[in-house]
Parts: C-alpha cells; sequence; structure tokens
C-alpha cells in the first residue's frame, strides 16, 4: 500500500514537472499560427 | 372498310408505341445517378488520386495551412471513425467476455495445497513502485485515450456537452502529462526485469502444460513464468510503440507531415486498445483470477506454497541463495488488498 501511494505521488509530481515544460516549450495555437496582424 | 382502316391504325399505332417505348428503354437505364461524368468532376476525382496534397498559397507563418485538401485523410477519417471504435470494441470487450466466460468455467486458481504461514519476498519496495507508477499512469492514459475514441458515442449522450467538454479537456491534460511517468516506468520496467523475461526451455514446458491455468497442473517456473514473460514483451514492445507514436502526435509536425501524423495516430490508437485488452487478462489473473497472487505486487511477499506451485524453480533458487530460515513465518495469510 505504501509502495501504491508513493507512486501515485511520484505519478502527479512528474506529470506536474512535464506539464511546466510542456507549456514551456509550446506556444498556443493563437500564437504559433499567427502574425501579429491577427485579431482573435 | 372504313372499319379495316380503324383496325389497320389501331395496329400500327400500337406497334409504333411499342418501338418508341422498345428505344426508350435503354435511355431511362442511362440516366445519371447522381453523378455528372463532365469533365470538371473527371479531372477534379483524378485529381484527388494523384496528389497526396492539393495547394493553394497563403500569408500566414503556418504554411501548412496552404493545404486546401489532402486526400488521403479520407481514409484516415474512416479509420478513425469506424475501423479503430469495431478494432476497439471487439479487443476490449471480447476479451471481457472471454474474461469472464474462463472465470466461470475454470473459477479462481486456488492455492491447492493451502497457505503454509511461511512468507518469500516477490517483489521488493523499488520493484511494487515502478509498477504501481507504471500501472496507474496507464489506467488513466487508458480511460482518457479511449475517451477521445469512444466519449463522444457513448459519454457525451450520458453527461451532456458542457460536462462532456470539461472532462474531455482535463483527460486531454492527464493523457499528455501522465505520459511521461509512464514511459520512465517503461523504461525502468525494462531495465530491472530483463534479466528474468529471456525466454527458455522451460517457458516452452510451461506452455505445453498449459502453464497451470488450463486444468490443475504446476508445472515448473523461474521468476517469471511464459505468460508472465509474454505480458512483460508486450508492455515494453507495445509500450515503446505508444510511447514513440504518442510523442509525434504531442509535437504536432516536428518530426512529420500530415500523412505521418495519421499514420502515428493510427499506430497509436490500434496498439492501444490491445494493450487495454492483454492489460484487463492481466489485471484478471494478477487479482480474482488467482489466489494469492495479488498479494506479490500488494505486500511484496507471497506464501510460500504459493511460491511452489507457480514458480518452484525460483523457490528452490531463493532458498539456495537465502537459505530455508529466511522466509518469514506469519500465523495466517494477509488477504489481498
Amino acid at each position: 500500500m505504501k509502495s501504491f501511494v508513493l507512486a501515485c505521488v511520484a505519478a502527479i509530481v512528474v506529470a506536474g514537472i512535464a506539464g511546466f515544460a510542456l507549456n514551456s516549450v509550446q506556444k498556443p495555437a493563437d500564437q504559433a499560427y499567427s502574425t501579429t496582424g491577427v485579431r482573435l | 372498310m372504313a372499319r379495316l382502316l380503324a383496325q389497320a391504325r389501331f395496329v400500327i399505332g400500337a406497334l409504333a408505341l411499342a418501338l418508341i417505348l422498345a428505344i426508350a428503354a435503354p435511355a431511362v437505364a442511362q440516366q445519371p445517378t447522381g453523378v455528372n461524368p463532365n469533365a470538371a468532376s473527371v479531372k477534379e476525382e483524378q485529381l484527388l488520386k494523384g496528389l497526396k496534397i492539393i495547394s493553394g498559397r497563403g500569408t500566414i507563418p503556418d504554411t501548412k495551412s496552404y493545404n486546401l485538401e489532402q486526400p488521403a485523410g479520407r481514409d484516415w477519417r474512416q479509420f478513425h471513425n469506424v475501423t479503430l471504435r469495431w478494432t476497439g470494441a471487439i479487443a476490449i470487450l471480447g476479451m471481457l467476455l472471454l474474461l469472464v466466460v474462463f472465470y466461470l468455467i475454470r473459477g479462481q486458481v486456488k492455492l491447492e495445497s493451502g497457505f503454509s504461514g511461511r512468507r518469500i519476498v516477490r517483489f521488493n519496495a523499488f520493484e511494487r513502485f515502478i509498477h504501481w507508477v507504471t500501472a496507474t499512469c496507464f489506467i488513466i492514459l487508458a480511460i482518457s485515450g479511449l475517451n477521445i475514441t469512444f466519449g463522444r458515442s457513448l459519454l457525451l449522450p450520458l453527461i451532456g456537452e458542457s460536462a462532456f467538454a470539461g472532462w474531455s479537456q482535463w483527460a486531454k491534460y492527464a493523457h499528455n502529462y501522465l505520459s511521461f511517468p509512464f514511459t520512465i516506468g517503461v523504461v525502468v520496467i525494462f531495465l530491472m526485469w530483463i534479466a528474468g523475461n529471456i525466454p527458455n526451455r522451460v517457458d516452452v514446458e510451461w506452455l505445453k502444460r498449459g502453464g497451470g491455468i488450463v486444468g490443475h497442473d504446476h508445472p515448473p517456473a523461474y521468476r517469471f513464468n511464459a505468460g508472465q514473460k509474454a505480458i512483460y514483451w508486450s508492455q515494453i514492445i507495445g509500450g515503446v510503440a505508444i510511447a514513440v507514436t504518442g510523442y509525434v502526435l504531442m509535437f504536432p509536425f516536428y518530426l512529420t507531415d500530415i500523412a505521418g501524423m495519421q499514420t502515428a495516430q493510427m499506430v497509436h490508437a490500434i496498439v492501444a486498445v490491445l494493450f487495454v485488452a492483454l492489460m484487463l487478462a492481466h489485471i484478471y489473473i494478477g487479482t480474482i483470477g488467482m489466489e494469492g497472487a495479488f498479494e506479490a505486487m500488494g505486500e511484496g511477499t507471497v506464501d510460500v506454497n504459493w511460491a511452489k506451485e507457480h514458480h518452484s524453480l525460483w523457490l528452490e533458487q531463493e532458498m539456495a541463495r537465502t537459505g530455508p530460515n529466511e522466509s518469514q513465518r506469519q500465523p495466517m495469510a494477509t488477504p489481498a488488498e
């Protein structure tokens, strides 16, 4: 049970780090696929 | 005379009518049935068949937006909307049905010699930790992935558009982010258990004797039997295929074009539904399918009699390595968690 709880915590922590890294690497579509002249 | 002329006119008129109908019938049969076979449509069809992508011109930075039509996308849409749903439904529901039937016929694989009260370490804390990281991530990845394929058909009518949109958004976040600990888990499991999962002659004998699952035989096995090795290699090969194609999809157009993205999605989806079906069997045999099996991954130890029945060669190795008195004596076997 202890291993299971620790595994869940570790998965959430790694997923959180991955989410932070992904959000810093990838831009939202309105920024990635348009010029500054586009109004959304 | 006048009567004769009238009869002649009638006969000639009837013959003329019959002739007109006979000539007109093929013309009616050749009427178009919705397809206009003029030059324009023929050229469009040739274009769709001949070109991979029909492109125009644009001014925004994303040059992919200049593509007006990708005819191969129709095949992909057919796969995504029809083929994948049928494949997934047959694989997953088929496996569930198979397991239910198997359970009703065979029942739980009992520990025939009973619990001895002496226990032996089967998986240490680190092995269980990695197993559960991978397993919990897999379950959430499977549910959130199946939502992409079946959610719109099955869940949307039940919970409504607003709830489905919110759930799907968070499911997609979870799917993307939990793929990273899952991938780490697959890599560590590969390294951690590869030594015990190399196929050998004992596996052939184990398979010939039905592995103890079919019937009540107890063929010898080392730490991992042939069934567990099959699960291990399926998990490694399937996990790598799913991870690679998943990251191709997560970083669209970084590594490939639209055709590559569609291929990656098809491989990802097919491997995933087969993976889910396989893991259902793994979960079954590790929980209700076999008495005493869950304790191995639940608390890390198994009863010595369980080890003797299912992994006799491994027990001999462990006894030779640690000595017979190293196993823990417990008053009663603890139930599965």
